[in-house]
Parts: C-alpha cells; sequence; structure tokens
C-alpha cells in the first residue's frame, strides 16, 4: 500500500470512527433491531433473519457512507481543496470501499454473533461463507444506490433522505418482516426491490439452494439505474460549474 | 519586466469563464515568474475566486490557456509544484490539525514537518485538539500551513489574513518573505493594501472579469509618483486655489507630482502652514489615480 493510499484510508476511518452519528445507526442498529425482532425467529425463519439483518446491515453502510460523502463532495470547501492535491483522486475511492468494507464486517460480524447468541442459529461455515458473498454482492449494489442519492441530494438532505429510503426498503425487501407475513400488496411491490432481491440471495445462501436468477437481474437492474443517476447528475453538476 | 517564459510558475493569457449568463472572468492574463509575490486585487465579484480556483484546476477556463510550470493547471505535476489554502474555511471536525498537515504531507509524498509549521503559523497549542470548535482565526491559520506543507513552488492563497489578529498577519507576512526570498512564487488575493505591500512585488488588478492594470509595484509608483501634503492652517486662512487642497475636518490635503517646487511656493507665498508632513500616496490611491487618468477625459 502507498503512503498516500495509507494516508487515504486514516483519513477516512479516523473521520468514520469518530462520528457515532455515522457508526451507531449503521453499524450498532442492525444488530440491536436483530436482538429486537429478528432473534426471537423460530425454526427455519431464524436462520433466515440473520441473513436478513446481515443484508440490512450492508444496505446501511453503502447508503449512508457513500450517500453522505459523495453529497459532501460537491459542497464542503475541504473536498474541494483535496482536489488540488497532488496524486490520484482514484485512492480516496479506495479508500472508501475499504472503509465500508470494514464497517460492514463489523456490522455483519454483530448480527452473525447475536444470531448465535440469542438466537441460538445454527448454520455450517459453508453457509456463513455463502452469506458473506451475498454481501459482497448487495454492498456493491448498495454503494452505487448511495453515490446515486449523494449524487442528487445535498449533503444536509442526504442523511434524512437515506433514512426515507432505506428503512421503507427494508420493510418492503422482507428483511424485518418476513415475506410470507407481508400484506399480499406489499410483497407484490416487494419483488422489486433491492433489498427483497438481497434477502433472497442471503436465504438461498443459507439453505444452500441455487441463486435465483430473476433476483440477480433485480439486483444488476438497480445497479445500472443507479450508475445512471451519477452520470446525469454529474453531467448536470459539470455544466453549473 | 522580464520576458516571460514558458515554464514561469504562472502563464494564464485570456482566461474567460461563465455561470450559465453570467461572465465572471471575461479577459484575465497573468504572469508569475520564479521568486515573484504577485497581488491579485479588484472589488468583490471582480473575478478573483474564479481566476484562482481555475489556476488551480478545480474549474476549466471556458476560453484562454493555463500554464503552471509549463503544465496544464490541475495536471498531476502542476498539482504537486502547487500548494493551495481552501477557499472557504471548513474541516473535518473530526481531525486534528496534526492529522490533517500529516495527510496533506502524505499526498505531496513529502516529510511532515509539522512541529515547524505548527510554529510558523501559531497553531502549537491547538495541533492536537480536533477542529471543531476552532474559531474562524484558528482555521484561518490552519489553511496557510497547508498552503506550504506540501513544500511547493507556487502558492496560492486566498484572502489568508482575513480574520487574523495583528501577531498572526505579521507572522504570515513573514513566512511569505521568507518563501519568496527562497525563490518560491505566491499569488494572493487580499483586500488589505498594506498586506498586499507588505509581501508582493507586482500586482493584477482585475475588474469585471477583466485585468485593467499590472505591472510591479515599483513602476506603478514611479508612474505616478505623487505626494500627499498634509497641513494645518490658521482658522479663517484657506490655500491658495492652485494647490487644489482639501479639507477633511481637521486637516489640509494635497496632493502634487513634484512635492519640491510645491513646497518652495508655499513657502514663497508665505502661507502660514503648521505641522507639514510629506508622504507618498498609498498605493490605493495611485492605482486609482492612474486608472482615473486612463479612463478620464
Amino acid at each position: 500500500m502507498t503512503r498516500p493510499l495509507r494516508a487515504e484510508c486514516a483519513l477516512e476511518l479516523k473521520t468514520l470512527v469518530r462520528q457515532p452519528g455515522f457508526w451507531v445507526p449503521t453499524v450498532l442498529f442492525p444488530a440491536m433491531l436483530y436482538a429486537f425482532f429478528g432473534a426471537q425467529s423460530a425454526g427455519d425463519w431464524a436462520a433466515n433473519a440473520m441473513a436478513a439483518f446481515a443484508v440490512y446491515a450492508v444496505l446501511g453502510v453503502g447508503f449512508f457512507q457513500f450517500g453522505v460523502s459523495v453529497a459532501q463532495d460537491r459542497e464542503s470547501p475541504f473536498a474541494k481543496w483535496q482536489q488540488t492535491l497532488p496524486g490520484h483522486a482514484g485512492n480516496q475511492w479506495i479508500a472508501r470501499v475499504l472503509a465500508s468494507l470494514v464497517f460492514v464486517t463489523v456490522a455483519v460480524a454483530l448480527v452473525v454473533a447475536l444470531a448465535f447468541v440469542l438466537g441460538r442459529v445454527e448454520v455450517g461455515a459453508a453457509a456463513l461463507v455463502r452469506l458473506a458473498f451475498v454481501c459482497l454482492i448487495a454492498s456493491f449494489t448498495a454503494t452505487f444506490m448511495g453515490i446515486a442519492l449523494g449524487s442528487l441530494a445535498s449533503a444536509r438532505a442526504a442523511v434524512p433522505l437515506a433514512n426515507l429510503i432505506f428503512l421503507p426498503l427494508a420493510y418492503l425487501g422482507g428483511l424485518w418482516v418476513p415475506p410470507m407475513a407481508l400484506p399480499s400488496a406489499v410483497n407484490a411491490v416487494s419483488q422489486w426491490t433491492p433489498t427483497r432481491a438481497m434477502g433472497e440471495l442471503g436465504w438461498a445462501a443459507i439453505a444452500g439452494t441455487r441463486w435465483d436468477p430473476g433476483y440477480l437481474a433485480v439486483l444488476l437492474g438497480w445497479t445500472v439505474i443507479s450508475v445512471a443517476v451519477v452520470v446525469v447528475a454529474h453531467a448536470r453538476h459539470r455544466r453549473h460549474e | 519586466m522580464p520576458q516571460a517564459r514558458f515554464n514561469d510558475p504562472v502563464r494564464a493569457l485570456g482566461l474567460a469563464k461563465r455561470f450559465g449568463t453570467v461572465r465572471a472572468v471575461s479577459r484575465i492574463d497573468l504572469n508569475v515568474a520564479p521568486g515573484e509575490a504577485l497581488g491579485l486585487l479588484g472589488p468583490n465579484g471582480a473575478g478573483k475566486s474564479t481566476t484562482l480556483s481555475m489556476l488551480t484546476g478545480l474549474r476549466a477556463p471556458d476560453a484562454g490557456e493555463i500554464l503552471i510550470f509549463g503544465h496544464r493547471a490541475g495536471s498531476p505535476q502542476a498539482r504537486a509544484l502547487t500548494g493551495a489554502t481552501p477557499q472557504l474555511v471548513g474541516f473535518p471536525d473530526q481531525l486534528s490539525p496534526r492529522e490533517i498537515l500529516g495527510y496533506a504531507a502524505a499526498r505531496y509524498r513529502v516529510r511532515a514537518r509539522i512541529d515547524k509549521l505548527a510554529a510558523c503559523f501559531g497553531l502549537e497549542r491547538i495541533v492536537d485538539r480536533r477542529v471543531a470548535g476552532f474559531s474562524g482565526g484558528e482555521m484561518r491559520r490552519l489553511a496557510l500551513a497547508l498552503a506550504f506543507v506540501g513544500e511547493p513552488r507556487l502558492v496560492f492563497l486566498d484572502e489568508p489574513t482575513t480574520g487574523l489578529d495583528g501577531a498572526a498577519q505579521e507572522g504570515f507576512q513573514e513566512v511569505a518573505r521568507d518563501f519568496v526570498a527562497k525563490g518560491g512564487s505566491l499569488v494572493l488575493t487580499s483586500h488589505h493594501w498594506d498586506e498586499i505591500e507588505a509581501v508582493c512585488d507586482s500586482i493584477t488588478l482585475v475588474d469585471r472579469g477583466e485585468t485593467v492594470l499590472e505591472g510591479r509595484i515599483g513602476d506603478i509608483r514611479k508612474r505616478a509618483s505623487v505626494s500627499r501634503l498634509t497641513f494645518s492652517l490658521p482658522p479663517e486662512t484657506v490655500p491658495p486655489e492652485w494647490m487644489q487642497a482639501v479639507h477633511d475636518g481637521a486637516r489640509w490635503h494635497s496632493e502634487c507630482a513634484d512635492s519640491d517646487k510645491t513646497l518652495r511656493r508655499m513657502v514663497h507665498e508665505a502661507l502660514p502652514f503648521h505641522g507639514l508632513t510629506v508622504a507618498p500616496l498609498d498605493l490605493k490611491d495611485v492605482i486609482n489615480r492612474i486608472r482615473r487618468e486612463e479612463t478620464g477625459p
């Protein structure tokens, strides 16, 4: 790792670690909500609840870290000044991705640990590895959705807006309440949400079943839409600069 | 003025930039030689900040060309040789000056001489405190230190001493003069004329997006070598018409090109003046006078 990249990672991690406003909702809330609502799940759903809240954690980090930092890039004088420094802007993105992986890992590990202790979930190592892989895929989509949000919203609006999208998406996707317990109208909408797709992949990982290509396509669709939003918003910002 | 060279610190020609229908900059030329300190002057909204953001590569000009040491503005080579203050002062609350300075040093790949910088800019007592809750002056001093941390050969400073107390202003001027004496180049915007005179050897005056006057301060003074005579007269006495003196309520002021000649005539005409002082015109007044002569009838 080069010195500028190390410095970039240190800056990103220090800034986020010293900001409880970031890590309480993203790292602690998923574990806490799992303890309240997921750990009581019995039978088949016990392990699935763990996977659902793990996916929920992934989505939060992507939304909040990238949504806010991308919005700040346009507005904060410090971010503007960083662009005048030597070196590649790519380092800053690598640092953000690495930092988000750290936070995602901690957040997911907390959920899994609680599931083992409180929920008495028993899953094999292979299932956990598959779940980790799903988390990685989910964080890819979540990151692009976060960047899209940050491209549209102002820095001030980014956090409330992230909450307004993120929390309903978690419910609609069946991450809090299992899909079969959702009202049928909600369940119809649910099929199209990225959270449902992430959840379904997570549940398939636990069960060791084949991934449904339909849900992979939904995830891909949300990623493509997010990238398109980023490109359009970026072009618009350029025109106004 | 020496011939401008291709690899001079700054060569900017015919810069233009518009935002929507607003023409922020329409024709700005700038040249900075090695070891030269240039003051970029002009009223609010004249285009100073827009010009600086183009020089640092944050904005691309619509027209014109900028070379920084022969490299395109904003190119990796240009950025490696350049230091700048953040244009508005704001830092991440969670970090300390030592961490931010260390970060910048790493980006420049230079050794972080943080304690030396902290001493230069009066940051010793706050260097390990988090930025949250810093006063405007403390933020400004950190911003200045950041412009110099990368051991640049060219530094852009936007309103460097706004909000600084007298001691900090003097400290900054000392650092700036020392930097220039060692061959560094400086571009600074300021509203303080005395600061421009204390630090810079040449100025570029911009107004409504255009360069309206440029040159070395010494040459500009020579172009209008005007002195100001200030004196008192007994009550009921007025100076003769030819002096074109004005009264400020307490004392009389008269501007003249040849103060010796004026003074001899005052004595010859037995004007009962007292408390007379002769001083060169302030740079600001010199420039106003030159512009009046150029645009006047």
